[in-house]
């Protein structure tokens, strides 16, 4: 478990991470506690953001001008900061996502040719 | 993007309530809430878990139970974490841990040394007003000398500024009588001593002043140590009379343990009274001088008023003994505590001097690790900032981080120090008055243990709480890889480091030096193989010619026993401590004024001495056993003496006398190397040998000599064989002292040696410290500069450069402080003066040798981080960004 965590937390770091986040943000603005909760279910609890992570990256993304953060008041609730895509951020999601695809494909190609 | 802590700030409140509401809604209790939702901070510490707490201190929304959960922030938890950092990080941890405690324990064991001995009051009822009254001979440059028994009664019936004054004399005695004879350290004493110095008696009586009248029964006291050692702690010894010196004496009293009456270095054994009678009063004795004077001030008389009263005591003598003093006669009176520690000061106050430098690299190098270590956790701290954690308990858990290296540091050092003062003392030659006084000093200790977690605190905490209130987003920037003012200050640190260092260590460089130098003297004589002992027979037993007889035939004796080339006898021993001017007339100038009389070493010797120590011989011949009572007077001289008064003529053949009234002719029949006589850095004396068996007047009576034996072999074993002989002599008569020459030489060296070993070990000690901040602040920017290094060498810098970049940045710092330190030794050796030997204090080899030695070290310091940072492959590098 321990070991997991270590290895998803480098993954994490080397960029998956924020493919995560914009993928999540792909179709509709969220919050923050809503973006966790969807990696978590989402991964059947695999993948877990620590509050102290998530945040301070979500600043880093909009700092780049990929995503945008935007306080939203509804009546009987407390303002939430939801987040967008933004079209930068479109153009990143759509590379990241296809040099996903190449990496994750090229191990699938050498873990079938060892197992088969 | 303004305010974004503020923004971050709350989104993650939200998070959390959120977080907590949704668990409560599933049907968890609030313990398991909170719980849950502090894992989810995951920031490892309790710390963090308040941040919940103070968020919803400041929210907009009333606070929830959760809040008050968080509250419970505790001290076992600041601490287990402070544990777990530190654990986290042993590198750091050990580095700090060990300079503290080097530092804490070096410190306090020199501090306690110092107070001991310089700084603590003298022992004694009142010392500070506990004085010491010289006599001074102008006329003959003779200061600080002791007085006769007549000047000392003058001084006690003539002054008024004294509530008490007394006056003694060391002295030796051989007790017989009680198993086997040996000879006793002792002192003769006046009767008011005793409560002069506070010494009181375990049993019996102290001496009174009614023992030192004449005709009363001779009476002595025994200290503790020697009542259980000879006597067996008997109490029935009051009373018993015992043979000193051949006499039979009543023991009247024995000194508490621990009474402390050493005035130099040797506790005395047996105190006897002075017998204050006619002859000692008389005309004829009143140069006689023997005795040192000791008094004790009135309330509210100070030095200066005394020396203003003995003044006039002084003026009365010259006034009413015009003969006596015809070259004048003057006092000094000096308080006791300086007058003792005359000679021991300086050494002393140099090591501490060393060692307070120390204490200050090491505070310079444990501020420089926390402030590298306070900057690499500022994301950390600007996180719990951000998340609502109050300065005040970001503060709270580094200081307890702080203390915690403090206490453990301290602890140690405490450790230290208390092995380190029992080495001191261990290591100390025996000659350092007071050395019996040194403990561990619980102040000493209390405060450099506050100083250095002072350090800790203030270089600690201060930066972190810096770095709580600086912007957020700078600290989160992963780019962002400057924090300037602590930069400077780092940078500072190592530059005052390697300034102070060099500084000791051109300090040591002095010492060693000299001290090489020094064993490079030759003594002028052959200390090897040459066994040494003192033998005083009694006067009571042995006249004069009984004397002569016991010498020869101790000589005859020893010269047969196998592997023993030559034997011989000489009063006053180089090496020995003992020695002893007289004045003397030149045949040429019987009349010569005052200031011109000669006053020079005067040593007895018995034949073949000159041979048996190996001391040339320039012209002439030596003592013979030809010499005796009946034939012609001889002499021999050493060069210095030949110099200082016949420059221009052949010695051989000149006279001179003792006595100017009847002149008894001394020839002068042979010349002499020069010999160093009481350390090797004492310039050389003039000397004049006279013959044991032709004694300078009427009624000489027997006199302690120190036998020489050299030896075909080591000379040690030759001890048996000694004490066998003198045995078979006289069974009563001890001998005492006795050493080879060359521990005695070495013996004088004490004090250097130990001086120039601790320096050597600060020194040591310095550089070492300073080199880890060397390395340190390198190191540092290193890793600061790992992004830049990465693109240089991928932009295809040579590595070569890219070292000698960083290495040039190190050596900045190192070639500052090495400029700093030259200027500061500069001045700082001056103090060294009275220390070095053969070189001057500024010794241009010394500074040159050990400024290049410091600045190799900081090379090796800067290259080893920077060959770390050129090996890195230029893709991580840039992939850690």
């Amino acid at each position: 478990m321990q070991h997991n965590n270590a290895m998803l937390d480098r993954e994490l770091k080397k960029g998956s991470a924020e493919l995560l986040i914009l993928s999540l943000l792909e179709n509709e603005p969220r919050h923050g506690y809503d973006l966790s909760k969807l990696i978590e279910t989402r991964s059947g609890g695999l993948l877990k953001f620590r509050v102290a992570s998530l945040y301070p990256l979500l600043y880093r993304l909009e700092h780049r001008g990929w995503i945008q953060g935007r306080w939203v008041e509804k009546a009987g609730q407390r303002r939430r900061r939801y987040y967008k895509l933004t079209a930068a951020g479109a153009g990143v999601l759509a590379s990241q996502r296809n040099t996903w695809r190449d990496f994750v494909e090229a191990i699938n190609r050498i873990t079938r040719v060892e197992h088969a | 993007m303004p305010d974004w802590g503020r923004s971050v700030n709350e989104e993650m409140q939200q998070h959390l309530d959120d977080r907590y509401d949704e668990l409560r809604a599933a049907g968890a209790s609030h313990e398991e809430a909170v719980r849950a939702t502090r894992a989810e901070l995951d920031l490892d510490e309790p710390a963090e878990s308040r941040k919940g707490a103070d968020v919803r201190e400041r929210s907009t929304r009333p606070a929830s139970a959760a809040a008050v959960a968080f509250g419970v922030g505790d001290v076992v938890g600041d601490l287990r974490y402070a544990v777990r950092g530190l654990g986290k990080n042993p590198l750091f941890a050990t580095t700090v841990v060990a300079t503290l405690a080097l530092a804490i324990g070096a410190t306090a064991a020199i501090f306690s040394v110092v107070n001991a001995i310089v700084l603590r009051p003298l022992p004694y009822p009142d010392a500070d007003r506990l004085v010491v009254v010289w006599g001074n001979l102008p006329s003959i440059h003779l200061q600080d000398i002791v007085v006769s028994g007549a000047e000392y009664v003058d001084f006690r019936d003539r002054s008024r500024v004294f509530d008490a004054i007394g006056a003694y004399d060391p002295a030796a005695f051989n007790l017989t009588g009680q198993g086997e004879a040996e000879r006793l350290n002792g002192v003769v004493v006046t009767g008011s001593l005793f409560p002069l110095v506070g010494a009181r008696t375990a049993i019996g009586r102290v001496l009174q002043d009614a023992d030192n009248q004449p005709g009363r029964a001779r009476v002595a006291v025994l200290s503790h140590a020697v009542w259980q050692r000879r006597f067996g702690g008997d109490p029935g010894v009051v009373g018993r009379l015992v043979a000193l010196e051949g006499q039979l004496t009543e023991i009247v009293g024995v000194l508490r343990p621990g009474t402390v009456f050493a005035f130099g270095e040797n506790e005395p054994d047996v105190w006897m009274p002075i017998v204050i009678d006619a002859e000692l009063l008389s005309d004829n004795n009143r140069g006689s001088r023997t005795y040192t004077v000791l008094a004790r001030l009135k309330p509210g008389v100070t030095i200066a008023q005394a020396q203003e009263a003995m003044n006039h005591v002084a003026d009365s003598l010259v006034r009413d003994y015009p003969s006596h003093y015809r070259g004048g006669f003057t006092t000094t009176v000096r308080n006791l505590k300086g007058d003792i520690l005359s000679d021991t000061t300086a050494g002393l106050y140099l090591l501490l001097g060393a060692v307070s430098l120390v204490l200050a690299i090491a505070c310079a190098n444990i501020a420089g690790l926390l402030l590298v270590r306070a900057h690499a956790r500022r994301k950390e701290i600007a996180i719990r900032a951000a998340l609502g954690a109050r300065r005040s308990r970001i503060g709270r858990q580094l200081l307890t981080e702080s203390l915690v290296v403090s206490t453990i540091g301290g602890g140690v050092g405490l450790a230290l120090a208390f092995w380190a003062v029992k080495a001191l003392v261990a290591l100390a030659p025996a000659d350092i008055p007071r050395l019996h006084e040194v403990a561990l000093d619980g102040r000493v200790v209390a405060f450099t243990a506050a100083l250095s977690m002072l350090t800790g605190i203030v270089f600690g905490v201060a930066p972190a709480l810096q770095a709580s209130r600086a912007d957020l987003t700078e600290a989160l920037k992963e780019g962002s890889r400057t924090i300037a003012g602590g930069h400077r200050v780092r940078r500072a640190l190592v530059v005052a480091e390697v300034a102070l260092s060099l500084v000791v260590l051109i300090g040591a460089g002095l010492l060693i030096n000299s001290f090489a130098r020094l064993q490079d003297v030759a003594p002028g004589f052959d200390p090897s193989h040459l066994l040494t002992f003192r033998l005083a027979p009694s006067t009571a037993k042995y006249t004069f010619e009984k004397s002569e007889q016991l010498y020869a035939d101790v000589f005859s004796q020893l010269a047969s026993k196998p592997g023993v080339e030559a034997v011989a006898a000489i009063d006053a021993l180089p090496f020995s401590g003992y020695g002893g001017d007289r004045s003397f007339f030149l045949e040429a100038k019987l009349n010569p004024p005052p200031s011109e009389k000669p006053d020079e070493q005067v040593r007895f010797v018995s034949a073949g001495y000159f041979s048996a120590m190996r001391i040339p011989l320039r012209v002439g011949r030596e003592v013979t056993p030809r010499d005796t009572l009946r034939s012609p007077r001889v002499a021999v001289v050493n060069e210095a003496l030949a110099n200082k008064y016949w420059p221009h003529e052949d010695p051989i053949g000149k006279r001179v006398a003792f006595d100017r009234q009847e002149p008894a002719w001394y020839e002068v029949v042979g010349v002499a190397g020069n010999i160093r006589h009481r350390t090797l850095d004492a310039a050389e004396k003039p000397e004049l040998y006279v013959p044991y068996s032709q004694p300078l007047f009427q009624g000489w009576t027997a006199r302690p000599m120190f036998i020489v034996v050299r030896t075909s072999f080591q000379p040690t074993s030759a001890a048996g064989a000694v004490r066998e002989v003198v045995a078979s002599i006289d069974p009563d008569q001890p001998i005492s002292s006795v050493r080879t020459m060359e521990d005695r030489i070495g013996e004088s060296l004490g004090r250097r040696r130990f001086n120039t070993l601790l320096l050597s070990l600060f020194a040591a000690l310095a550089v070492t410290l300073a080199a880890i901040g060397i390395y340190g602040i390198v190191a540092f920017a290193v890793a600061e500069r790992t992004h830049e290094i990465g693109v240089r060498l991928a932009l295809g810098a040579r590595p070569r450069h890219v070292l000698a970049m960083i290495v040039a940045d190190g050596m900045a710092l190192v070639l500052a402080g090495t400029a700093l330190g030259l200027a500061g030794a500069a001045a700082a050796t001056r103090v060294m003066a009275s220390q070095v030997f053969g070189i001057s204090a500024t010794d241009a080899a010394t500074f040159a040798v050990v400024t290049i030695a410091l600045a190799l070290v900081g090379c090796c310091a800067c290259l080893v981080p920077a060959r770390r940072a050129i090996m890195l492959d230029p893709v991580t590098t840039l992939r850690a960004e």
